[in-house]
């Protein structure tokens, strides 16, 4: 059960360590094998109407070159776009967001906690299954991003080391940097998952402050669970994962600014 | 063949050039490399999905994208900002964008306008909750009054604000009193004319702020 203790700001959280988590998307992703006819997909969308009244058609296009070495005309470009359904809720922080292959349930800052946020992709998830036969799934995965803001409080230089265990490391005759991006994926084989991790430097939406990303997505392409008991097992087990990833990837001075 | 995939793809983590290159006879080890690529590329979370351009201009949907975008915007803040304010202002902006009111050749608001006000709130962090507008080019106008006094602030994009301030004194005219500056120095334009007087509980009146 989700203990409400409420934060600061007064958001109703389930039991979590801080207080203002910097969390500003948290993102359950479920993938299938094959599509569905977009007039199907239309037909889930509605399904959810009622937890979701608003809904906004998105769009994905890609493009395809071809390069064939046995003929003179050599490189053919295609553009493929993909619709989607993004439903919310009136205030924009609960989303639901349906692609011909892709389940996603969104949970956008405040961010109300694990329980609270788990139970609503059940939810979501039972009505999706209720309006789509069964599907092949191909990949299941979490994904956490965090911003962390910084106060600048004077400083002229910010050093991403005293808040992250994450970072760019540069000689010091190539000192301060304008801006960086690092990216590190490694296996989790205990769960047979695979961590990618992003971060870098962000313009902070907030005056007088520096802000990084700390973004992890936790996944499963290899043999992901189909069925629901062991589908939430894993999340369960992606959550503990992605709680010991993100507090090794931070440092005491970057939790005080979360009010513990 | 290879495949390419905008960085713009939406989904909320791995793209799909592998699945596509599924779709045709590909060696292997380029599957490989396709799904290893895939996996590295920083996707567009849910939230930063691209919304179609509708197919017909329907107000309805105009005035309600407008509204998502900033009520998204604000998710980016929002551990930053008091609950019950942010209702406010959502209920606020609800009521300026109400489909039955809206005026023809108005301008919804714009997300970039929001934005700077974003910025300009939870640096002043006002005691009192302003009155919103909009300006006919869909910027957003906060407005403290007490009692005869009034505060009115524009919030442009690229994070510009245009205040202007009429206080009266001991005659009926007021003193009025103007300036268009960076977000970053509101503070300090206003901090001559002692801004408290309209932002805190202390110095209001018996007239409330709209």
């Amino acid at each position: 059960m989700p203990v409400d203790i409420g934060d600061v700001k007064g958001h109703p959280v389930s039991e979590q360590p801080y207080q203002q988590p910097p969390i500003t998307e948290a993102v359950i992703e479920i993938r299938f094998s094959e599509p569905m006819p977009t007039a199907d997909l239309a037909k889930v969308s509605d399904t959810f109407k009622s937890t979701y009244p608003h809904e906004q058609i998105v769009t994905d296009v890609s493009v395809q070159l071809y390069f064939r070495h046995d003929t003179q005309n050599t490189a053919q470009a295609k553009a493929i776009e993909k619709r989607g359904h993004r439903r919310s809720s009136p205030d924009q922080t609960e989303l639901v967001l349906l692609w011909p292959a892709i389940f996603v349930v969104s949970q956008l800052a405040p961010y109300p906690g694990w329980d609270v946020f788990f139970a609503r992709f059940q939810r979501d998830w039972n009505t999706w299954k209720r309006a789509v036969s069964y599907k092949n799934i191909s990949r299941i995965g979490v994904r956490y991003i965090n911003r962390i803001d910084i106060p600048v409080e004077g400083r002229p230089v910010t050093h991403e080391e005293e808040f992250l265990n994450v970072y760019v490391h540069m000689p010091d005759e190539l000192q301060p940097l304008a801006a960086w991006a690092v990216q590190g994926q490694l296996r989790l084989p205990d769960m047979g998952c695979k961590l990618t991790l992003n971060s870098s430097v962000v313009p902070s939406p907030l005056l007088g402050h520096v802000a990084f990303v700390l973004d992890q997505d936790i996944a499963k392409d290899d043999r992901p669970p189909q069925n629901d008991a062991e589908i939430y097992k894993l999340l369960n087990q992606i959550r503990d994962k992605k709680n010991s990833v993100f507090e090794s990837c931070i440092t005491d001075k970057a939790r005080r600014l979360f009010k513990p | 063949m290879t495949s390419i995939i905008t960085p713009e793809a939406p989904s909320a983590s791995t793209a799909m050039s592998a699945s596509m290159l599924a779709s045709v006879d590909v060696d292997p080890k380029f599957m490989k490399i396709a799904h290893d690529i895939d996996s590295l590329l920083n996707q567009l979370s849910p939230s930063k999905a691209v919304v179609a351009p509708p197919e017909t201009q329907v107000l309805e949907q105009q005035l309600f994208d407008a509204l998502a975008a900033v009520k998204i915007l604000t998710s980016q803040v929002a551990m930053h900002l008091d609950r019950e304010l942010r209702q406010k202002f959502f209920q606020q902006l609800d009521s300026l964008h109400d489909v039955q009111e809206w005026e023809p050749g108005d301008e919804p608001i714009r997300e970039a306008s929001f934005a700077t006000f974003l910025k300009a709130i939870l640096s002043i962090n006002p005691a009192r909750r302003p009155g919103l507008g909009l300006s006919n080019t869909g910027n957003l106008v906060a407005a403290w009054t007490t009692g005869r006094d009034r505060l009115t602030i524009e919030f442009q994009p690229n994070d510009r604000v245009r205040w202007v301030l009429a206080r009266y004194r001991d005659t009926d005219e007021p003193a009025r009193f103007a300036g268009q500056t960076h977000v970053f120095d509101l503070g300090e334009g206003l901090a001559p004319h002692h801004p408290e007087h309209w932002f805190s509980h202390e110095e209001r009146s018996d007239e409330p702020s709209q």
